[in-house]
């Protein structure tokens, strides 16, 4: 990931200096360890701000979302793909993003990590050959990096962006991945089993909206949760409300979730919300034959029909 | 037939119309004719119009009940503006020249001020006499003071001055003073362009067939008595019972063709309608009571028309009616029992006799001699038995120009044909009149619209018992005390029948009286009565979207019979939902939008080159769109009618009028491309050649023809001595017909089975045209005609007795033992043995045949399919085009400005296709008089403030009625009100619930959903 | 709504398409068929109207089922709604079911208005296998 580091610095000067975008949307140091934040730059001399490392976690699709400015982005995989959804669905200007596409070796889940620390404070991290080193007061520990990935990232297919303008580094090929094993264990199960699978999943919820708020695909204006004449269902914790909240989410983002993942790091709660995006992306798939992301021009499935559409469920 | 020759010049004619006779027949004509502005004066001898149809308890083959779906026509009727309905009257002459006519009209008192007289039926309440109670057939008693029915049109009182002994309770209780003793017979005269004649037939009188017993024997009723047994509003409150004492009978008998077929009493031909309506009377009394075993006795069963024979499968299959196959002798009563010993003898001629508890006889029709005078009045010939006589390429005209007929009075004939024709002859009077359309026409005045936004509702539910259709099962009463504690609820009222004329002046009574602003009808179906109910509150003064309706009869009461409880709780459901939608209901605009004069018709054959001419003729430009080459369609295969009309002689004459009028367009070796665009302003691509061809059209005419099957039965196509009947038809057609010995005929070929289960209809009477033709030739051919039923209904029975009466030999084939075909070397020539199974001998019979004539069915084209999803239309499982509603709707589609005619609807004959080419320019001439037609209400409508603009919507809408809008605050999705439909497909698409639906909006179905809490 | 224990008889929601199967279902009326007085209909103007919300928001509010009935593929009174719709139904009851919300409370049907006969044998169906489920608990809010 480090090697691309340079090229990204590279293109955005470029961009930024021969004026071809009025922004380089990227991802800068944090102040914590493992931690990199959004950042805009919109200066050449900034430019080698910008980092690019399996800390970059943050989908900046949703940085673009209604801007009216030309902007160049540093882009995953994952990025990529919602731009492309954003793009179809007409939140981002197309003419004004430049894509500078990067490879991504996955991401550092840090939940992973802080569980793994088990309360002691991390002050210093570094990422090599594979290998994570954390180091805190009294602590040096030397981690395999592969267990510690992002589970988005270990079933992804696409680690290089299947759209971009500027490629940045050197190509990660296409990946086998078995991404819906999760999914069908919990298929496997009873309809009962999985009613108090989610129900106790579901029940920390907080109704924070973190995950709302983090998703490149909740632009909505009005959440329907926040929508009143009629009221479609209820903003409370109770356990009725929360569920169909986060049922209703899932629908809405079926056929345009890329399973960034983000909605699982941003929950406070530690909710595994993949249990449930990763179904909607197999029901596409397996329905419709259908993977959200990989084009600008495709109808996503919600938006068109064929004759022959599967209809086992209906007598 | 002669047409009008020398008319009257166009400045003297007169725009209106008189259609004497107000049944189903004459009341279409005056809708129709109504609607495309002529007026109208619609003249009945009756109290009341509705004619027979009233008397009726459901139809075939849907089982639709006959009040309710002929109710909503009357009341359109009854308050029409340019209708002017004259009942107790009677034309008496006719002087003048076709387009300005004076009619004679005599009328008769009615004791009664149609004016002041409220229908309240005080009167009747106190009227001491007790008089026969004719509407009922006698079954029952009625008042000297009465009405026919509850639903009648006008709903006025009449006193029957002969039993009346002028007591003077009525006048002393009527608050309205409506009762005038004093009323005197007067006379009238009527200026008309036209005269349509839609008088109808009088059912045979039962007693002529002594042997039956009919007037002896109390438990033998004619058809339309059992008729009105049956009927929810009839004598017995439609429990199923016998007249001698009440009992609910077991075994009933319907003995068929009684007056019918018949020549021992003059009416040698079919009636057309008695073998469905008895198979219908049967269903309908099982259902009532299903303890029941009707048995059906007849000769043939003749289930001719679209869909009947599943209907009488389904009688056997599922109802488990008998049908007998027998000649009747003799109906005997039993002394003690008055049950009824019916003799008969069956078809292998043994003698047998079966008990029944009650006899129905399904008496045919028969020209009344009051018709018969009314023509000799009119100057209008009749034929031999006192039918309007009419010609088969002129259906619809009498002898007399100006005059046209419809409905029985030219033969008998069911409903949907007597609709069809009653527009159609509203088509010929319209041509002949188009000059002077909108002359005479008042238009409809509606009070100001009350503004109700801002109101808190204030909601009205009016609970229908139908009769006892609903109030026999659901608890009416007692919902409407439910309805009363519902929010928002400041009336609630039962009503006998919601649907009447009286209950809409209430309705529109209590909107004043409550200051209602929302109004809920919990009665039968929107689909057939929601038209009628937001008419009267428009009259009020409410815009009609602040109406809702609930079903709680056809999805209610009739689906839950036996348990009421049940029945009654779901009923205050429904209420309580229809409570809560109404609560969030607005009034909505319609838009209205102008409408393209041009017409297109699909197909030029028969039928489609009718409706051009039709179209043209009343001043319509018009597109002929010919898939072949040439013009004519099937019937350019048909050499002759069975009235030796010449078939190519009148086809080339239609097409040098069509070819020569200057308004149509006609596109040969051209197909539809598409159709966009609705009611009024349709888009069509034709193209013909790589030539493509816009157009714009305000309707369109489907039709689209029949063809003929080509067999793979009976080894067609290996011999030249097999072949079709239409080839056959060719061959007669040419003069050097050879000498044949034996011609056997097997009729229903591909027709009346599984791949084909409908009849084909006119095949029969092809079968029978070309035997005579055989006959006339050369007398010494012996012709043999295989059949499964002879199917010559109508007048086409005369024709079926001549070739009888010629020698022609018929032999009835089991479905299960079909004739079978084998070549065999006899005398050292290849012969054609033709072996049958004859039920009558019980015995193989075999014939040498020197011809194999094969009666093929009539299929629809393939290419319906195509057209039908361009059209957005239905085609039935038959592959044929699927009207609106199979008894009063029989050319229209659901979809607004589509119609279909001709063999596109079904297999038909040469004037039935006409008359339905005909009907089907009458209805649309009803919107292409128009400059501008109303938009519905219900479409879209998109919250910008909600609205993403992520063109979701876009994609889901079939109709591209949503395209993306640059405001001041940014982009968002605009709904274009006359492309939109209102299906509410990008409503349920949107994910921030931007774009609702007007009318079906998220609040309102939301409000239904929470109900229930 | 009722709760469970003796005497409790499902309810079901059912939103018909005004063309098909509202028809169908007057059909069925007409033709005296006899079906279980338990579901109560809404009327749409077509299946495609159907909201994901107005399904959930029924399960929610304690319809015990809920029927979606709308014009055979190819029969759509507004030409594809249906075909829309089928796809949003499929999504739908894929994810409801994957929730654990029981397989037989959320049906779907295509009955013409030639289909009174199917019509009440949906509904038969439908309330079978309702009862069989007994009154609905998940997804209700208390």
């Amino acid at each position: 990931m480090h090697n691309a580091e340079e090229s990204i610095r590279e293109a955005a000067k470029k961009l930024l200096s021969e004026k071809k975008v009025d922004l380089i949307v990227g991802h800068e140091q944090g102040t914590l360890p493992l931690r990199t934040t959004p950042c805009f730059i919109d200066k050449v001399e900034d430019v080698p701000k910008l980092v690019w490392n399996e800390n970059c976690d943050a989908n900046l699709s949703k940085y673009l979302i209604g801007r009216k400015e030309r902007m160049g982005v540093v882009a995953k995989g994952c990025d990529a793909r919602s731009i492309a959804v954003c793009t179809f669905e007409k939140q981002i200007v197309r003419d004004n993003v430049v894509i500078i596409g990067a490879p991504c070796s996955g991401l550092i889940d840090k939940k992973k990590v802080r569980t793994k620390l088990e309360g002691k404070e991390l002050l210093e991290a570094t990422i090599e050959d594979e290998q994570i080193q954390l180091k805190g007061e009294g602590f040096e520990l030397v981690l395999p990096k592969k267990d510690f990935v992002c589970s988005s990232c270990l079933t992804c297919r696409h680690k290089t962006p299947p759209i971009y303008d500027v490629f940045a580094g050197t190509k990660v090929p296409e990946v086998e991945a078995d991404e819906f094993s999760d999914v069908a264990d919990l298929e496997a199960k009873s309809s009962k089993e999985r009613w108090t699978h989610f129900k106790e999943a579901l029940d920390k919820c907080i109704r924070c909206y973190a995950c709302r708020d983090v998703c490149p695909l909740c632009y909505c204006k009005t959440c329907f949760v926040d929508q009143t004449m009629p009221i479609w269902f209820g903003k409370t914790t109770d356990l009725s409300d929360t569920m169909i909240y986060h049922l209703v989410r899932a629908f809405h983002v079926a056929g345009r979730c890329v399973d960034c993942g983000a909605c699982s790091r941003a929950c406070p709660m530690n909710i595994n919300l993949r249990e449930l995006m990763k179904k909607t992306e197999k029901i596409m798939k397996e329905r419709y034959n259908y993977t959200a992301g990989l084009s600008l021009e495709k109808v996503p499935p919600l938006g068109e029909f064929k004759m022959d559409d599967s209809q086992e469920f209906i007598k | 037939m002669v047409s009008l020759q020398n008319p009257v010049s166009e400045v003297n004619k007169v725009g209106s119309v008189l259609v004497i006779g107000g049944g189903i027949g004459g009341i279409q004509s005056a809708l129709d004719l109504a609607e495309s502005g002529f007026k109208v004066y619609l003249v009945d001898k009756s109290s009341t119009i509705g004619g027979v149809m009233a008397q009726l308890d459901k139809t075939f083959p849907t089982n639709d009940c006959s009040m309710c779906i002929l109710s909503p026509k009357l009341v359109e009727c009854g308050r029409h503006l340019n209708v002017e309905v004259l009942t107790c009257s009677e034309v008496t002459g006719i002087s003048g020249e076709v387009g300005n006519f004076s009619v004679s009209v005599r009328r008769r008192p009615r004791y009664v001020d149609i004016e002041k007289c409220t229908g309240c039926g005080l009167c009747a309440k106190f009227c001491p006499v007790e008089a026969i109670d004719t509407f009922n057939k006698g079954l029952c008693d009625r008042t000297a003071i009465h009405i026919n029915y509850p639903q009648a049109v006008p709903l006025v009182y009449m006193i029957d001055k002969e039993k009346c002994i002028g007591c003077g309770l009525c006048r002393s209780v009527c608050l309205a003073d409506a009762i005038t003793y004093s009323d005197k017979e007067k006379v009238t005269t009527l200026n008309v362009g036209a005269v349509i004649l839609a008088p109808g037939a009088e059912e045979f009188n039962a007693k002529l067939k002594s042997e039956y017993g009919y007037g002896r024997y109390p438990n033998v009723v004619t058809s339309i008595e059992f008729e009105r047994i049956l009927s929810a509003s009839g004598p017995f409150s439609g429990r199923v019972q016998r007249p001698s004492d009440g009992d609910i009978p077991k075994k009933i008998a319907f003995l068929q063709c009684v007056g019918s077929r018949d020549v021992t009493c003059g009416n040698s031909y079919c009636s057309s309608v008695c073998c469905m309506y008895s198979t219908k009377e049967a269903v309908i009394a099982k259902e009532h009571m299903n303890q029941i075993e009707p048995t059906i006795f007849y000769i043939d069963m003749r289930s001719y028309g679209k869909d009947f024979d599943k209907y009488i499968n389904r009688a056997k299959e599922e109802y488990g009616v008998r049908f007998v196959r027998c000649r009747i002798s003799k109906v005997k009563e039993v002394p003690n029992t008055q049950n009824l010993r019916v003799k008969y003898e069956t078809e292998d001629g043994r003698l047998s006799e079966e008990e029944f508890d009650l006899v129905v006889l399904s008496i045919g029709f028969t020209p009344s001699e009051n018709i018969k005078q009314l023509a000799k009045n009119l100057g209008v010939e009749l034929n031999e038995y006192g039918f309007s006589k009419i010609q088969p390429f002129y259906p619809l005209e009498t002898s007399k120009p100006g005059i046209f007929v419809c409905g029985m009075f030219s033969s008998p004939k069911d409903i949907p044909e007597t609709v069809t024709q009653a527009s159609a002859a509203a088509a010929k009077a319209g041509e002949l009149l188009s000059s002077v359309r909108g002359t005479l026409v008042k238009k409809k005045e509606y009070p100001d619209e009350m503004d109700v936004r801002g109101q808190p509702p204030r909601i009205g539910v009016f609970v229908c018992h139908c009769g006892i259709n609903i109030g026999g099962v659901v608890g009416v009463p007692s919902v409407v005390d439910y309805a009363r504690t519902l929010p928002n609820v400041i009336h609630a009222c039962d009503n006998l029948y919601t649907c009447s004329s009286d209950t809409q002046e209430i309705i529109k009574n209590n909107i004043k009286e409550y200051g209602l602003n929302r109004v809920i009808v919990a009665s039968c179906s929107p689909r057939t009565h929601e038209p009628l109910f937001q008419e009267t509150i428009k009259e009020a003064g409410l815009n009609r979207y602040l109406f809702e309706m609930t079903n709680i009869r056809d999805q209610c009461s009739w689906v839950h019979l036996h348990d009421p409880e049940a029945a009654t709780e779901k009923a205050k459901d429904l209420v309580r939902m229809a409570v809560a939608k109404a609560r969030m209901i607005e009034p909505l605009e319609r838009l209205s939008l102008g409408v393209t004069h041009r017409g297109l018709v699909i197909g030029g054959g028969l039928a489609g080159m009718t409706a051009a001419l039709t179209l043209a003729k009343q001043g319509f430009e018009v597109d002929v769109v010919e898939k072949n080459q040439e013009l004519g369609g099937f019937l350019r295969k048909i050499h002759h009618t069975l009235e030796h009309e010449n078939t190519q002689e009148n086809l080339r004459n239609l097409v040098e009028n069509i070819s020569a009028n200057k308004l149509i367009q006609i596109f040969l070796n051209a197909k539809i491309e598409d159709v966009s665009g609705y009611v009024g302003n349709f888009k069509t691509t034709i193209t013909q050649g790589s030539e493509k061809i816009e157009r714009d059209h305000g309707i369109v005419i489907v039709a689209t023809g029949g063809e003929e099957y080509s067999p793979n039965e009976y080894q067609y196509g290996e011999d030249p001595r097999i072949m079709t009947q239409l080839e056959l038809e060719n061959r007669i057609a040419t003069p050097d017909l050879e000498k044949l010995g034996n011609v056997v005929m097997i009729q229903c070929v591909g027709s009346r089975n599984d791949e084909h289960p409908y009849c084909s209809r006119m095949c029969c009477g092809e079968s029978v045209k070309n035997a005579l033709k055989l006959k006339g030739k050369a007398p010494d051919t012996n012709v043999y005609i295989l059949y499964r039923d002879i199917r010559t209904y109508g007048l086409i029975e005369e024709h079926y007795r001549k070739a009888r009466e010629a020698g022609v030999i018929f032999i009835r084939y089991k479905e299960e033992s079909k004739p079978t075909v084998t070549k065999a070397l006899s005398e050292g020539k290849e012969v054609l043995h033709v072996s049958v199974f004859d039920p009558t001998i019980q015995e193989d019979i075999l014939i040498d045949a020197d011809l194999l004539v094969l009666s093929t069915a009539v299929v629809p084209p393939k290419e319906n399919s195509i057209l039908a999803k361009m059209l957005k239309v239905p085609i039935n499982e038959d592959g044929f085009f699927l009207e609106a509603h199979a008894k009063l709707r029989p050319v229209d589609f659901a979809t607004e400005g589509i119609f279909v005619c001709g063999m596109a609807h079904s297999p038909k004959s040469i004037d039935e296709s006409i008359a339905q080419a005909k009907a089907a320019v009458s209805r649309a001439c009803s919107l292409l008089t128009k400059d501008v037609i109303e938009a519905e209400g219900v479409i879209a409508t998109v919250n910008p403030n909600r609205c993403t603009s992520c063109e979701l919507c876009m994609q889901v809408c079939a109709y591209n009625a949503i395209e993306i809008e640059e405001t001041k605050r940014g982009k968002t999705a605009k709904v274009n009100s006359a492309l939109c439909k209102g299906c509410g497909a990008c409503a349920a698409t949107c994910r921030c619930s931007a774009i609702d639906i007007k009318g079906f909006t998220d609040m309102q179905l939301s409000s239904i959903i929470t109900a229930m809490r | 709504m009722e709760s469970a224990g003796e005497g409790w008889t499902p309810k079901i929601l059912a939103f018909l398409c005004n063309w098909c199967s509202y028809a169908g279902a007057d059909l069925a009326g007409i033709s005296r068929m006899q079906y279980p007085p338990n579901i109560r209909v809404v009327r749409v103007p077509c299946s495609g109207r159907v909201n994901p919300y107005f399904v959930i928001k029924a399960l929610q509010h304690g319809w015990d089922g809920v029927l979606v009935s709308g014009c055979h593929p190819g029969d759509c009174h507004y030409i594809s709604g249906n075909l829309v719709a089928r796809r949003r139904f499929a999504v739908l009851k894929d994810l409801l079911e994957y929730f654990g919300i029981e397989p037989g409370r959320l049906n779907f049907s295509w009955v013409s208005a030639a289909e009174g006969e199917k019509f009440a044998i949906v509904v038969k169906d439908v309330v079978e296998k309702v009862k069989s489920l007994g009154p609905a608990e998940r997804l209700v809010k208390r």
